[in-house]
């Protein structure tokens, strides 16, 4: 790559002093480094547009990086090439309080935006673990989901409208700021989940809604994952779709009360945090209503409700900080991603039980439970070799398992690469001929995140 | 262990490169640049580790780093930031690297009868006091710039002094000589046997860390035990509004933040500074050897403090009491800077 012809293009905002190129060679994905040739900060759409033709010219790759939470390796350039970070295009352009919408740049943060919302009585329901880190351009470049996707949906649900940047350069207006919008393709929805491999977001429009001014939240205490699973299935089951339903097994409530020191049950097998928001009395009846389902399958320990916000917020920061609280346990930890049908999730929890005792590793398991969406994350010694492996064949387990199980390979992260060797037996060889000629239409010359996703 | 390694490997592991320290992080919060954050930093340290980058190449992001540690408190992998950045500066701030007003400043602190130089102390002796098992520690530059503070601290608990003490060897801990500081912390625990209580967040948190936290109290943790009795401070019959700003160590290192709180509760009108647990600049010798960016950032505090319309800002570290007073002065805002310490004798207190 012509880095000088690069550099008098873009000046100061290209690096490529080794400090700096080391610092993008990973991002949340443990195991998968790779230093790019270049570094761009982009400061405007015409930053980008000018860099994505030089691309496209020169055949260099571009990896886009939002704030680098991912957990799929996608935004590790093992194929060389030029990570463009977009985490300057930190702007909130638009909040309408009567069309229920913001205008954002890419790389708002989650919180941000939400705070931003609560201003005007709104609120942007995603809401990912990793909320006060990841950027709204990523969470759309991934579909992010998070802990209130039961009842609220997730990513995908409030994309309206996206500026984006071809692998061209040409620049397209997907969508629009109504919620009704059948003009031609839903590009829009295409490039949800599409993780920088069709387009650059440079500008985003998402919906917003009413701030909910109730919520209520309990916690119940089970022997195992799998009797807390029971009580999800009969929370739904019962017609109640509530906010929040969330697990962590015992590997990670312990994990959980070492950083945030809240009093956890640290002797239970499982802990289900329910909850639910709204305006009006009806908040209150669901969550009793959840609270005695729960008190009712077998295995449950206790159930109690959180009195007031501060120990709902406790509960709920706890839940959020599972993923990173498990490194605690050990100095590699791998976290997947697979989501079951719901009615399936407490015999899958058991299968992954005994993967664990098969593969003689330690696997927390926590997730969205009311999605179906489970975090298995295995635990090993990474200087022991023989046991990273006995980890590796434990993931190709848990991947299988979801399959067998009709289930998907990820929920919310992402395939990147980390997942790029099962997305065929999910989606089928027809399907993978067919994401690679969308692939070329958006990007003729493969150079957007190439090797990533169905590219 | 392999001795030649800059880093512990074990500490270097525990990071995931989860990014939630990030937004905390001041000087991230700034530049919006990967190499200026937490996560950052700790991969040019894995580079380091393994030979990819040498250290020379590191300096400038070992010296940007505030040194706050309040990527760690926020950490829930319980990533030991500030020990690697301790390894980190004694393996980079070495040599030709190694700037010369700290080889002064260290070398200024670094024997008990220079320290003793800084400022001539009075010592007292309190014949009935219930702090009799507590010594106070009297610091080094404290003891040059701000002598009230110790004298204020001393008057209000009724406590011990022992002129003849040294430095704890902070200092040189932060500042890439490691070893040296934690003698120094070593030497100091000899010096004043029992229990310490120190006026200065920063050397309470590296002397608890060499000799254990079960010797060391922090000046406002120990007058917390007798907050009833503290009475209120009063200006033209009201009480005093304040704010405090926290010591960045005593908060993120010894988690003590809630008990000058409560004091402060007790005796004046006290409002909470957004950004309170952000770090003021001060960041031990940061305002010296990088004064531009100190003062970058303390930009955004200079704004929050201002809109408080404060009677005091209170400090519970004599760095942030200078840092805060010069940077104040500097944006002609009027607010009063003052050590909790010297704040609590304004009340004319207790004499338990
Ligand atoms: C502790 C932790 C908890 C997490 N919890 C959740 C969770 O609950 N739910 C969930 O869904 N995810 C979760 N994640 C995963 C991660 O945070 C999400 O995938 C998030 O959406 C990534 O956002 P980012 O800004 O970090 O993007 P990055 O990691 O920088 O990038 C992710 C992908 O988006 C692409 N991209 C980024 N910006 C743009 C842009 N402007 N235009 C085009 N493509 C772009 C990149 O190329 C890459 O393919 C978690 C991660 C961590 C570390
Ligand atoms: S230091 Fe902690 S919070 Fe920061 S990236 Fe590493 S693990 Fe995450
Ligand atoms: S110590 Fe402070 S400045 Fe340094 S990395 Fe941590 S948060 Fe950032």
């Amino acid at each position: 790559m012509d880095l000088k012809a690069l550099t008098q293009l873009l000046g100061e905002k290209v690096k490529t002093d080794p400090v700096t190129l080391t610092a993008f060679s990973t991002d949340a994905t443990p195991e998968f480094k790779a230093t790019p040739e270049a570094v761009v900060f982009a400061e405007s759409r015409d930053d980008v547009v000018k860099l994505i033709q030089f691309a496209n010219e020169n055949k260099v790759p571009v990896i886009t990086r939002g704030a680098g939470s991912n957990l799929a390796a996608a935004t590790v350039p093992i194929t060389g090439g030029i990570i463009l970070v977009m985490t300057k295009l930190n702007r909130i352009l638009e909040i309408s309080k009567s069309e229920m919408l913001a205008v954002v740049e890419p790389a708002v943060t989650n919180v941000n935006l939400d705070n931003a919302a609560a201003e005007y009585g709104l609120m942007y329901p995603p809401d990912p673990g990793s909320k006060t880190v990841s950027t709204i351009g990523g969470n759309i470049a991934t579909c992010a989901g998070g802990l209130r996707g039961l009842k609220y949906g997730v990513t995908r649900n409030y994309v309206l409208g996206l500026e984006v940047v071809l692998g061209t350069g040409e620049v397209i207006n997907t969508g629009s700021r109504m919620v009704k919008d059948v003009a031609g393709y839903d590009i829009t929805r295409l490039l949800v989940g599409s993780e920088g491999t069709l387009g650059v977001i440079t500008k985003a429009t998402v919906a917003l809604r009413p701030r909910p001014t109730i919520s209520k939240y309990g916690v119940a205490y089970f022997k195992t994952l799998a009797d807390a699973s029971v009580a999800v299935d009969a929370i739904v089951g019962a017609g109640i779709l509530p906010a929040t339903l969330e697990f962590l097994d015992q590997v990670c409530i312990n994990a959980v009360e070492k950083f945030a020191a809240i009093g956890l049950d640290t002797s239970a097998g499982a802990l289900l945090l329910f909850g639910e928001d709204g305006d009006s009395d009806d908040v209150e009846i669901k969550t009793q209503q959840m609270a005695d389902i729960c008190a009712n399958p077998a295995g449950v320990i206790s159930v109690t409700r959180a009195k007031n916000v501060v120990e709902a917020d406790q509960l709920l920061f706890a839940r959020r900080c599972a993923l990173p609280a498990l490194a605690r346990e050990a100095s590699l930890a791998v976290s997947e991603d697979i989501c079951v049908p719901r009615p399936l999730l407490a015999e899958t929890v058991a299968k992954i039980a005994e993967i664990s005792k098969a593969r003689q590793l330690k696997i927390g398991v926590f997730g969205h439970a009311g999605d179906g969406n489970l975090h298995p994350k295995v635990l090993a010694d990474i200087n022991d070799p023989a046991e990273v492996a006995r980890l590796h064949a434990a993931l190709d387990d848990i991947f299988n398992l979801a399959l067998d199980m009709g289930g998907t390979i990820t929920g919310e992260h992402g395939v990147g690469i980390a997942k790029l060797p099962y997305l065929e037996r999910k989606v089928g060889k027809e399907q993978m001929y067919l994401f690679r000629r969308i692939k070329s239409a958006f990007d003729p010359n493969g150079i957007l995140n190439p090797g990533k996703t169905g590219s | 262990m392999n001795q030649n390694l800059p880093f512990t490997p074990k500490l270097l592991e525990r990071c995931i490169s989860c990014g939630y320290c990030l937004p905390a992080c001041p000087t991230y919060v700034i530049t919006q640049e990967e190499i200026s954050s937490p996560r950052g930093r700790i991969n040019l340290m894995r580079a380091v580790q393994i030979g990819e980058l040498s250290i020379d190449q590191t300096l400038e992001q070992s010296s940007y780093c505030l040194g706050c540690r309040a990527c760690e408190s926020v950490c829930p992998a319980g990533v030991e930031y500030g020990t690697l950045l301790e390894e980190w500066r004694s393996a980079a701030w070495q040599g030709k690297n190694r700037n010369l007003i700290l080889k002064l400043l260290l070398f200024a602190v670094n024997q008990s009868w220079r320290v003793r130089l800084l400022g001539i102390f009075n010592p007292r002796n309190f014949q009935k006091s219930k702090w009799n098992e507590y010594s106070i520690m009297l610091g080094c530059f404290e003891r040059g710039l701000f002598p009230n503070v110790s004298a204020a601290a001393q008057k209000n608990l009724s406590i011990n002094v022992n002129g003849n003490q040294g430095c704890c060897g902070a200092l040189h801990a932060h500042n890439g000589e490691l070893a040296r500081g934690k003698e120094m912390a070593k030497k100091l625990g000899e010096q004043l046997p029992g229990k310490i209580i120190t006026t200065s967040g920063g050397c309470a948190a590296h002397l608890a860390s060499v000799i254990g936290k079960d010797r060391v109290f922090e000046y406002s943790e120990v007058l917390f035990n007798q907050v009833d009795l503290l009475k209120p401070v009063l200006i033209n019959g009201e009480k005093a509004r304040v704010a405090l700003q926290d010591s960045c160590h005593l908060r993120h290192g010894l988690q003590i933040y809630q008990q000058p709180r409560a004091i402060l509760k007790q005796i004046a009108d006290f409002v909470e500074l957004p950004g309170a647990s952000d770090c003021c600049g001060a960041a031990g010798t940061y305002a010296i050897l990088r004064a531009r960016d100190s003062k970058k950032v303390f930009d955004k505090k200079a704004k929050e403090i201002e809109k408080l319309n404060l009677d005091f800002i209170i400090s519970v570290n004599p760095g942030c009491t200078r840092q805060l007073a010069t940077q104040l002065k500097r944006r002609k805002i009027k607010t009063k800077v003052m050590h909790i310490a010297e704040f609590v004798a304004l009340s004319n207190s207790i004499n338990a």
